[in-house]
């Protein structure tokens, strides 16, 4: 995975991102997440009948970009998401669908990338915040958010983003208050920052797009 | 997780044949209560049939005779969403989308809803010893603590079942379309709840090698009043502490000829209150016979000091779910 990506946000120096990244290459080098990077044949792709137990090779389409690994058949999306793909937007808290913190959209739709089996994402379209905007080129949701001051320590914001994204993709300008509490509602805040979070979903939606 | 094998059957007969043919197996819709159990090793599976790519079963399908045919893989937000059930199966509806978090309600299916587990804890972590898993005495007795996850009848079992649509599902009277091999047959929703060895049922129980296929729903020729209630602690993604589903129909002289009264989260399988429907029975649905009614449901309750509170939550959501029903244009 490259280090340039745009999730860093800091530029250089030593952030708590690239020091997990450092410690676990030597795990992450090992059989279970082989990514192929290349020359993989069509076949290999074709949803078999049966997979696993062992890792089998799939085709996500995340955030717009096909990418070929072999997963094991028990990884989640959110497994996935994270560890071959380096996509770290989405959280790993409850890890029961009970938190909203890795919310993502699946064929267009926010569910909980923890529920979900990395093998039946396959052929499916995978959304993460990453695939919403970067710190360079935000989203409106995302800028909304910064400017609704919609976060505080900003574990569950990722999970929430999601949320207020697909609600104001789905009610438009009209979008009204309780609209936004629901699409939110799957999505727990610990330090209680919802009233911002419902400014900024409204406040996204007023501006358009 | 344990490591597992995933067999993706293209039909609900493949997949009748694929959890009887591997060994260890289990059968997968949404998988949203499925993965959780096997996170913390209370199903560890060799085998996973999973649903995923099985075609005919996402269709919510009006029959000729009115009767309403849904698909197993039909997700509690299609459920929510759908104009048929909103017109048709309201309390379906309504449960459906009160039911948890838009992110679950877009990958749980009606089928996965029913076969789902109990929430209790001791059930749920394989180190506690319950007597679902061959333990002798349910430790819930011995705890004094508030038990959400707890029923109000003295059962071998005390824990509650979760799901606030199978009392829906069990007031409109539905039938279970199952498939087994080459077969597909009806079930009768209360045979569901059945246990071969008497031990209570704290979730559904299929057929050696069944697959939900759909949910059927008859059609009635009669005006029916449907009514829903459900009392948790949070507005909205909480599980229920209590639910009530109500049908009944009138004869023509305005008394009550025909009623349904089931009840979610207060037994270990979802609960019809014969009680409450013989009250109902040849009245007038007048606020005195709800209240009738409401007693007559948990006149057998016999719960643990945990779960008392339950009993008087349930005579409220049944008066509600009447009140609702009756109160229906």
């Amino acid at each position: 995975m490259s280090d340039d990506s745009p999730r860093d946000d800091k530029p250089s120096g030593l952030t708590r991102r690239a020091l997990f990244k450092g410690a676990g290459a030597a795990a992450a080098a090992g059989a279970v997440f082989r990514s192929i990077e290349a020359g993989a044949k069509e076949s290999d792709t074709v949803p078999a009948n049966v997979q696993g137990p062992g890792t089998v090779p799939v085709e996500l389409d995340v955030n717009g970009a096909k990418k070929k690994l072999e997963i094991e058949p028990r990884q989640t999306l959110l497994e996935v998401l994270r560890l071959p793909l380096d996509l770290t937007g989405a959280k790993p808290v409850c890890d029961r669908g009970t938190c909203g913190a890795c919310t993502v959209w699946l064929d267009e739709k926010p569910v909980y990338a923890c529920t979900v089996l990395g093998v039946e994402a396959a052929g499916r379209k995978v959304t993460t915040v990453e695939g919403l905007g970067t710190p360079e080129a935000m989203s409106s949701i995302q800028k909304t958010f910064v400017a609704e001051d919609a976060l505080q320590c900003g574990f569950c914001t990722p999970g929430m983003v999601m949320s207020a994204a697909w609600a104001v993709k789905k009610h438009g300008k009209d979008l009204t208050e309780d609209q936004a509490r629901a699409a939110c509602a799957g999505n727990l805040c610990r330090c209680g920052t919802y009233p911002h979070v419902l400014k900024a979903a409204l406040a996204c939606a007023r501006k358009g797009s | 997780m344990k490591a597992f094998k995933f067999v993706r059957p293209r039909t609900c007969e493949e997949a009748s044949k694929a959890v009887q043919a591997e060994s260890n197996a289990i059968l997968k819709s949404g998988g949203i209560d499925l993965l959780d159990r096997m996170k913390e090793h209370v199903d560890d599976p060799d085998t996973v049939v999973g649903l995923v790519d099985a075609e005919g079963l996402e269709a919510i399908r009006i029959e000729d005779d009115g009767a309403i045919n849904i698909g197993a893989k039909v997700t509690l937000q299609q459920l929510a969403d759908s104009e048929a059930v909103q017109r048709f199966l309201p309390t379906l509806a309504e449960a459906a989308g009160l039911a948890a978090s838009p992110q679950i309600r877009n990958r749980a299916t009606i089928a996965g809803n029913l076969a789902q587990h109990t929430r209790c804890g001791y059930y749920r972590r394989a180190s506690f010893p319950c007597v679902q898993r061959g333990a002798s005495e349910c430790p819930v007795k011995q705890d004094g603590a508030v038990q959400d996850t707890a029923g109000v009848f003295d059962d071998e079992c005390v824990s509650a079942h979760p799901s606030s649509i199978a009392p829906v599902l069990g007031s409109l009277e539905a039938q279970i379309k199952l498939r087994i091999n080459e077969v597909s047959m009806f079930a009768l929703f209360d045979n569901l709840w059945i246990r071969r060895d008497g031990k209570p049922a704290s979730h559904a129980q299929l057929p050696e090698g069944a697959v939900i296929e759909a949910i059927h729903i008859p059609a009635r020729s009669e005006k029916q009043y449907v009514g829903f209630a459900e009392i948790r602690q949070k507005a909205a993604f909480d599980w229920a502490l209590v639910t009530c589903a109500v049908r009944y129909a009138l004869d023509p002289d305005g008394k009550i000829g025909d009623a349904s009264v089931w009840f979610g989260s207060i037994a270990p399988a979802p609960h019809q209150s014969v009680p409450a429907m013989r009250a109902l029975l040849g009245q007038e649905c007048t606020d005195k016979t709800i209240q009738a009614a409401a007693e007559a449901s948990m006149k057998n309750a016999k719960p643990v000091p945990g779960a008392a509170y339950k009993v008087k939550l349930a005579k409220v959501a049944l008066k509600r779910a009447l009140e609702h029903a009756r109160g229906r244009s």
